[in-house]
């Protein structure tokens, strides 16, 4: 039987944000998308989507603006934690494709709050977001000098090309993999078992029971 | 019946890049055609016109774009949304010479190239035919032109902005009309018909002017594959606001690059995850045995 899951993982209010950023980043997504796939641009004719996509850039600039406003502490933290990079995410990366492939649990790094591969979609979330929004913001205005739409565009599309396969990535291994069997539930009730939280972040579990002591 | 080796070949080849043609819109394939550099075209000599405006005012009346004047030449009106076709006017002395701007109809279309929808697309008989209704308002053919043409309808706030431009008066063509402007045009300074057939007038015309007008050239044989809008100058292009070496801007390549390279990333990850379910499954299961 399976163990209760009693390590709290998430705050309410993150769980929150998380999917508020998500609903908004989806709709973003396939309002794009049907611009840079060949074939599918007939979906945006008489520019309703054009519209959404402007909505939606709102919501997705000032969740996390606001999440930060009233959360300054876990913000910082959240800035720290996506550009310290170190020697032990280099060892994790070495290790990650037997791991991901199904290897030996144990012969993982133990990993902290996230592990080096969720902190490389935190990574890409920041840098292609301010690419997104300086792109977006230059198309959005009128009258640019020559070639500067055309760079945005292309800017635009490279960001959405890194965007769009990180969250295939974080998708599947949150939903799918049939070793994150915890991963989507902890971002909808907040928890986890102990034995995940053991065994999929134990320096973080750890210190966590540590504190308790 | 027997296959020969060409149409096997054809089919085979057919068969392989079918996935990849979806993707390439059907404008692509046709701009590679040669038979699209013939066609229809027209030809507009700076030399006949008279600054008469009434090219301006027959693209207005046929094509509904509202009530006008005859402008100033002094402050003639820039293309817009509801202005397909203006004059660019030059002074010479005291004389005006003026070219008519309008879309160029390029063999070889940046428009069309960065169009995400199929709006804009290659009539067969060689010009850049437009359909408003598919018509995106993502403004990729207005940058992306290397003359500038493309106007945009464009609210600030809710970004719906619908492109317009000179159609060659798609549907008079179709019905074997001349467009609207060239049978307004009263001194032939606006010619319509064939391709090949202008471009022997245009040479004419200027092996005419040359003895006293050694500057004059045609424009747009060779540009851009071939504009399906000509002109005889009698002076650069650059007096009168046409670049000399027009290009589709690098960006249409490197985008399409992108394109392409996304799309394939998108289904090798996809792949890549049922391969790793499967192979992390079974070594799983393995592992808890």
């Amino acid at each position: 039987m399976a163990e209760a899951r009693t390590v709290a993982r998430f705050r309410k209010r993150t769980i929150w944000f998380h999917w508020v950023h998500t609903a908004a980043f989806l709709v973003l997504l396939i309002t794009g998308a049907i611009l840079f796939f060949p074939g599918l641009g007939g979906a945006a004719a008489g520019g309703a989507t054009r519209f959404i996509h402007r909505i939606a850039v709102v919501v997705f600039v000032v969740a996390p603006l606001a999440y930060a406003a009233f959360n300054p502490k876990v913000a910082w933290h959240f800035v720290k934690e996506t550009f310290t990079w170190g020697s032990d995410d280099y060892r994790w990366v070495m290790r990650a494709p037997d791991y991901y492939f199904g290897g030996a649990e144990d012969k993982m790094l133990p990993q902290g709050h996230i592990n080096t591969g969720q902190k490389a979609w935190q990574l890409i979330v920041v840098v292609t977001g301010v690419i997104f929004l300086v792109s977006g913001v230059l198309m959005w205005s009128n009258n640019l000098g020559t070639g500067v739409f055309q760079w945005a565009v292309i800017a635009h599309d490279v960001a959405f090309i890194l965007a769009l396969l990180m969250l295939l990535v974080h998708v599947y291994l949150g939903v799918l993999h049939p070793r994150m069997t915890e991963s989507l539930r902890s971002m909808l009730d907040g928890k986890v078992s102990r034995k995940y939280a053991q065994s999929h972040y134990g320096l973080w579990y750890k210190e966590t029971a540590d504190k308790k002591k | 019946m027997e296959i020969t080796r060409k149409e096997f070949i054809k089919g085979a080849a057919g068969a392989a890049g079918a996935g990849l043609l979806m993707l390439a819109s059907p404008a692509r394939a046709l701009a590679k055609d040669e038979s699209t550099q013939a066609g229809l075209a027209m030809l507009v000599d700076v030399t006949r016109c008279v600054n008469c405006w009434w090219c301006y005012a027959a693209c207005k009346e046929y094509n509904q774009l509202g009530e006008t004047s005859q402008p100033d030449l002094n402050e003639p009106p820039p293309l817009s949304a509801s202005v397909w076709t203006t004059l660019k006017p030059v002074k010479q002395g005291d004389a005006w010479v003026s070219r008519k701007q309008a879309c160029n109809h390029c063999t070889q279309a940046a428009c069309v190239e960065v169009c995400p929808s199929g709006a804009l697309s290659y009539n067969g008989l060689g010009f850049v035919q437009y359909d408003q209704t598919k018509c995106t308002g993502c403004g990729y053919c207005a940058e992306f032109c290397p003359f500038g043409i493309p106007q945009m309808e464009q609210g600030t706030v809710n970004g719906v902005a619908i492109m317009n431009k000179c159609t060659f008066c798609q549907d008079r063509v179709a019905q074997g009309l001349p467009t609207a402007c060239s049978a307004a045009c009263t001194t032939g300074a606006i010619l319509f018909g064939k391709r090949a057939d202008l471009i022997a007038t245009a040479e004419n015309r200027v092996a005419e002017l040359r003895p006293t007008v050694p500057q004059a050239s045609v424009y747009g044989i060779n540009e851009l594959n071939g504009l399906h809008v000509m002109y005889v100058l009698d002076d650069t292009p650059e007096t009168y606001g046409l670049p000399s070496d027009p290009q589709v801007p690098d960006a249409v390549t490197v985008r399409d690059v992108f394109r392409w390279v996304g799309t394939g990333l998108v289904a090798a990850a996809l792949a890549g995850f049922g391969l790793n379910y499967l192979v992390s499954r079974i070594r799983m299961t393995r592992g808890e045995k």
